[in-house]
């Protein structure tokens, strides 16, 4: 583990996109390869049951999902595997380490379950195969329906191991999807389409999802009455806390802050949209933004001290930083012409956004000083509407690279880009949970 | 969803004398709507139903029932060809009005102007292209300057209210100029009688 540490963590501690090591402790520049690991199916150490072929496979298939998608893993083919699952063992010394170091395999992950009514008990293994040693031993009991959280929480562990912070695969997405005909919903799952919940029914246009500190409430804008508006939602009880707005005109949209007590909502009112300060009840705490043009799509940095967001008082819409205790705004971006729908990195550092380039939009990042922006996303297509992971390691943003629109996963980079599992319809407006706390 | 189709927008059609038959059922009278505001718009104009003139065997309805209602029935947000109150066009990110589009303007405000107890909800779309929270402010935009320019030309100010879709209705659905132009428009839609009156 020491060697690990050592390699990895200074690759990824100082150079995000040179995320490229092998266990062999030799650091591979860009280009070269990533880290080759093996996830074996799980063997059922319980009775035998009707499900145990969908917990083997599916606890490893979502292991092997979530190691692709961070980019930093190449999972070695589960049909050239040696060994038989069900029959080898699953602690160090009963099993055969050359059936893995003959596949190229320098990590290799094993485990068992037993299920027992409606509960499933984990046991889930990281082993150095170069070195011969285990480096994470974990036994989770969960839900047998949510047998796939077990796997996010493990990977969770895995890149905890390497990098020294946790995985951000025990999380959820919420995003706007009009996959059940004509009308716009919000939905959140798992990164892997797992656990889908419908957030809204109201067979009307729901927007803008984001996220609250604990991961127990989700504001969005709705159009189901009376003109549009905020509506927060208290999942477990599954009730709806109606904003009202505070004079004629309606909130576009907001955001809860880092420490979940106050939004930051745009309030449009006479063709003019400016920034508000709200208590999470709706109540107006302070008006921010005092401009005739277009003033939206706040975001909190993570201190919960300044608001970045969009506005087109320079001519164009463009992106800018507004100190909350001063009440000054400065301008972050000055190349393009059109540069929309910022988040703040959860470390604090970068801003990303949507810009337009030519005919298309693509994701770029910029220094929250300012500077140089970086372009993620090819302008043969368009992505938008993206939103960091609550590590600040990756990005999650939509795409119509495929025909219609999907969510994407991509590092902060904008190496690895990869599509989430889809709803059917378009999928749009993706907002990162923070970790789950279970 | 709570909708209250009150057919007042039939009630309303048979006092301008548009000529248009009424479902029997329809004399509910028109919620008066004096707030003036663009939240309470949406709830006046879901009072139009362009499906209620199917009596007496007249052509669909020629008015223009609110985008969202014609979402929720399934039908396509399409001001008719024959609606005395056109809609206007916009380039991309932008809300001023072209001159094409004052003309139609004028156009209107002659229509509200023989027809003084007509109240409209001016609707601000976009084309699908940027953001969704940023469409819907420009649509807000779009929709308070034909507003504007509305009461430039002497219709009274209570008698039109705004809402933005932003980019969330489309009339076009392709992925192409011809098609985002048709939806950078401003619809007008014609939300009942006004109280006053």
């Amino acid at each position: 583990m020491k060697f690990l540490l050592l390699v990895l963590s200074l690759i990824f501690g100082f150079h995000l996109d040179l995320a490229l090591a092998q266990f062999k402790g030799e650091i591979v520049g860009s280009g070269g390869q990533k880290f080759p690991i093996a996830v074996s199916p799980l063997r059922n150490t319980g009775s035998a049951t009707a499900d145990a072929g969908r917990f083997s496979t599916g606890i490893a298939d979502s292991i092997v999902h979530d190691l692709e998608l961070s980019g930093w893993f190449r999972v070695i083919d589960r049909s050239s595997y040696i060994e038989s699952p069900q029959t080898s063992g699953i602690t160090l010394g009963t099993f055969d380490l050359k059936d893995w170091s003959t596949l190229g395999a320098e990590g290799l992950v094993k485990g068992g379950f037993s299920v027992q009514g409606s509960e499933i008990v984990v046991e889930l293994r990281l082993f150095d195969v170069y070195q011969g040693k285990e480096r994470i031993a974990k036994r989770y009991t969960g839900g047998v329906s949510q047998f796939r959280r077990i796997a996010h929480k493990f990977v969770d562990e895995i890149i905890n191991q390497f990098t020294g912070i946790p995985g951000v695969f025990n999380t959820q997405i919420a995003y706007v999807s009009n996959s059940g005909g004509r009308f716009k919903e919000i939905y959140y799952s798992h990164l892997d389409g797992s656990e889908k919940r419908q957030v809204t029914d109201n067979r009307t246009i729901n927007l803008s999802p984001s996220w609250g500190a604990n991961s127990r409430t989700i504001l969005y804008s709705s159009f189901q009455e009376r003109g549009q508006t905020l509506y927060l939602r208290d999942l477990p009880s599954g009730k709806d806390l109606r904003f009202n707005p505070p004079g004629a005109g309606r909130f576009l949209g907001g955001k809860l802050s880092p420490d979940g007590q106050m939004v930051v909502a745009t309030y449009e009112s006479g063709g003019n949209s400016n920034l508000y300060l709200l208590d999470r009840s709706g109540n107006v705490i302070r008006r921010l933004t005092e401009e005739p043009g277009i003033e939206v799509s706040p975001a909190w940095s993570p201190d919960g001290k300044q608001i970045v967001y969009v506005s087109d008082r320079s001519g164009s819409p463009q992106i800018f930083v507004l100190d909350l205790q001063s009440g000054k705004s400065r301008r972050l971006t000055y190349s393009g012409s059109y540069n929309t729908s910022p988040d703040w990195s959860p470390k604090g550092d970068r801003i990303v956004y949507t810009g337009r380039v030519g005919s298309r939009f693509a994701i770029f990042t910029i220094p929250v000083e300012g500077g140089e922006p970086r372009k993620l996303t090819s302008e043969s297509f368009d992505s938008e509407d993206p939103t960091w992971s609550p590590d600040g390691r990756f990005i999650a943003f939509s795409s119509n690279r495929a025909g219609k629109y999907h969510l994407y996963v991509m590092q902060s980079s904008g190496e690895n880009q990869r599509r989430l599992t889809g709803s059917g319809g378009d999928d749009t407006k993706p907002s990162w949970s923070p970790r789950l706390v279970d | 969803m709570e909708f209250h189709p009150r057919m007042a927008y039939c009630t309303f059609l048979l006092v301008v004398s548009l000529a248009f038959g009424c479902a029997p059922t329809a004399t509910t009278k028109p919620v008066p709507d004096s707030s003036g505001n663009g939240a309470a718009s949406a709830k006046s104009s879901d009072t139009a139903r362009s499906g209620a003139g199917q009596n007496g065997g007249t052509k669909e309805s020629d008015a223009s029932a609110s985008s969202l209602k014609a979402l929720q029935e399934g039908k396509p947000p399409i001001t008719p060809a024959s609606s005395p109150l056109k809609d206007v066009f916009f380039d991309f990110d932008r809300y001023d009005l072209s001159a094409d589009a004052r003309g139609v303007l004028r156009g209107n405000a002659d229509w509200l102007k023989t027809n003084p107890s007509a109240r409209v909800d001016v609707e601000g779309h976009c084309d699908e292209r940027g953001t969704n929270e940023y469409n819907l402010a420009l649509g807000a935009k779009r929709a308070q300057a034909a507003r504007d320019y509305l009461v430039s030309l002497g219709i009274a100010p209570d008698r039109l209210t705004t809402t933005s879709y932003g980019e969330e209705i489309p009339v076009c659905q392709e992925h192409s100029e011809s098609c985002w132009r048709q939806n950078r428009r401003a619809r007008f839609v014609i939300a009942g009688r006004r109280a006053t009156s």
